[in-house]
């Protein structure tokens, strides 16, 4: 165990030391506290405008708070699972090319704290940092359109936040397959946004997929409630650890790039 | 006593067979020289050795160590190319390495402490590894090798990239340490062999042409030598030529020296009259002619050409 905690104490020290520990946090919040600063300035924007012809009505929908929380849900749906993506994609595959994982690897470490720690760490900065940023919708939110029940909004948080960690260890699996650090986020986000759009397109067939996490979050932030719930976060943590198992396997296999 | 036993060791890949059925015995506190010329599948071993690629076949059995162990505790290794991280300071890699094999943050820290003293780079310990120079960067490799007092100290090509000073550095140091472990490192230079090492495996195309220890190998494939040159007149040079054309029994094998021949002979004394007397009849002007003795060398040349 304690040789766990060195290996994930070095991941730690290396998003720090990389500023990582900094900028991704930043841009959650950023990302976090625009929607709702945006989304209530909107029609001022608009009017501002003040080139429509006289007399035009613009009917913008009447927007609720929950409403305002789903879109800030949305955009570390898009924006944030790409930062994830992109923080995550060489933590393998660098090691592998650079030759760290062999120096490292010939020591009596085991392959499965060398991932974990790194799956670890990649789960810590992202607890962080869209915690953060939702944090920050939240609050502005609140103070713009109107409070949101918190425990609507920690529960749909969870569920949200198991999808960022669920996008985020299939990157690190890609990372550890694949060598080109590029490849791994293009496959991750690929593999993500094909799961969510099949899941739309196949909601009876697929009411067990990972992909229904964001939809279950958005349910919960309307309602307080989320149906058919257990399934999805059974099914996404057993492919958590698959994915992690899987990782472990293959490193074992081939722990450095010339070890073809 | 015998510390490692490799037989029938074979690795493929797609298109080349980069070793192919080698077998050697390392014994306790011995130092081992694997040397090849490029290509000859040194790299490829050691790292089956070290458990970083999977042999296609055979056997690598390390003795003393209990059933379930782990094998990678034994090991020190410096690959042929050492890689770091370089955000960290040489301080802190090698406390990390220290931590990894199980040592206690205190004695990470005092091990760290007295490796670089000794590697020589303790000056440096608080700087960046981005910033070390290639001799330091093998230098802080030796060191995390030795962190945790390996019983094998596995070393690729640990001086090949040096500049002549550094190498020297490091020679010096690997003539101390291997006073402590044991040592098996590879090498394309006889030279650094012959230096340091006790034994020596000598690979050619995936297999060990020649192996053992060096006074044995001297002494068994050790042939009497005649070094033989004459003046540069018409009728000496071509005296020699013909000679050459049908030389007599005795002579194994000849190379062109300048200004004469080296000729490989099987029996010294034959070999001594019978030249001698032919060198009067024919009145050759000789000016030198030396009896010797072939070196590793010759044996090294021999087993790494043909
Ligand atoms: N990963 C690999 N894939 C294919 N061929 C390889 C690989 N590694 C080494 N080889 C080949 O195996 C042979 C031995 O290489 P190597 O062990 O690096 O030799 P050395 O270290 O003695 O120079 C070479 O012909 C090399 O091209
Ligand atoms: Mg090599």
């Amino acid at each position: 165990m304690s040789q766990w905690f060195v290996l994930y104490r070095k991941e730690w020290l290396e998003l720090i030391r990389s500023g990582k520990l900094i900028w991704v946090p930043v841009v959650f919040i950023l990302l976090g506290a625009s929607q709702p600063i945006v989304s209530y300035m909107l029609p001022e924007i608009i009017a501002g405008a003040g080139n429509m012809p006289e007399g035009t009505v613009i009917e913008l929908p009447t927007l609720t708070a929950s409403g305002v929380m789903v879109q800030t849900l949305q955009q570390f749906g898009t924006l944030g699972l790409l930062i994830i993506a992109l923080i995550s994609m060489g933590t393998v595959s660098n090691e592998r090319l650079s030759g760290t994982s062999a120096m490292i690897l010939v020591k009596p470490v085991a392959y499965s704290s060398f991932v974990t720690a790194k799956w670890a760490a990649m789960l810590t900065i992202t607890a962080i940092s869209f915690g953060l940023g939702y944090g920050a919708g939240w609050y502005y939110t609140a103070a713009l359109f109107g409070s949101v029940s918190l425990l609507a909004a920690a529960g749909s948080s969870l569920l949200f936040g198991l999808w960022l960690g669920f996008v985020g260890t299939v990157t690190i699996l890609f990372s550890t397959l694949l060598r080109s650090a590029a490849a791994a986020a293009f496959s991750a986000l690929g593999a993500a946004a094909l799961l969510s759009i099949a899941t739309t397109l196949l909601p009876k067939a697929l009411a067990w997929s990972p992909g229904k996490l964001t939809e279950l979050a958005a349910a919960q932030l309307m309602s307080g409630h989320a149906s058919g719930l257990w399934p999805v976060v059974s099914i996404t943590i057993i492919s958590i650890i698959a994915a992690l198992a899987l990782a472990v396997w293959h490193l074992r296999q081939h722990p450095s790039i010339e070890a073809v | 006593m015998a510390l490692l036993t490799v037989k029938g060791l074979t690795k493929s890949f797609e298109s080349t067979q980069a070793v192919n059925s080698i077998g050697f015995t390392i014994h306790e506190g011995r130092c081992v020289a694997l040397l090849g010329p490029n290509g000859a599948g040194k790299t490829t071993a050691i790292r089956m050795l070290t458990g970083l690629i999977a042999p296609t076949s055979g056997d690598i059995e390390f003795h003393g160590i209990g059933p379930g162990a782990d094998r990678r505790s034994l090991i020190g290794f410096l690959p042929q190319v050492p890689a770091f991280y370089n955000w960290m300071t040489g301080r802190e890699f090698l406390i990390y390495a220290g931590r990894l094999c199980g040592l206690s943050a205190k004695e990470a820290q005092t091990r760290s402490s007295e490796l670089l003293e000794r590697v020589g780079i303790a000056s440096a310990a608080k700087r960046r590894i981005a910033g070390y120079s290639g001799g330091m960067k093998q230098r802080l490799g030796l060191a995390q090798a030795l962190i945790h007092r390996p019983k094998l100290l596995i070393l690729d090509e640990p001086v090949s990239a040096l500049d002549p000073i550094g190498r020297r550095e490091v020679m010096e140091l690997l003539r101390s340490l291997k006073l402590e472990t044991t040592v098996l490192f590879s090498t394309h230079v006889l030279h650094d062999a012959e230096e340091l090492c006790d034994d020596v495996l000598i690979m050619r195309a995936g297999r060990i042409a020649v192996g053992g220890s060096i006074q044995d190998i001297r002494s068994e494939h050790r042939q009497p030598i005649l070094s033989l040159e004459i003046e540069q007149d018409e009728h000496s040079r071509k005296w020699l030529q013909n000679w050459l054309k049908t030389p007599p029994a005795y002579v194994k094998t000849y190379s062109a020296l300048s200004g004469g021949v080296r000729l490989v002979v099987d029996d010294v004394n034959a070999a001594r009259r019978n030249l001698l007397a032919e060198l009067v009849e024919s009145d050759v002007r000789m000016t030198k002619l030396e009896i010797g003795h072939t070196t590793l060398e010759d044996l090294f040349m021999k087993a790494v050409t043909e």
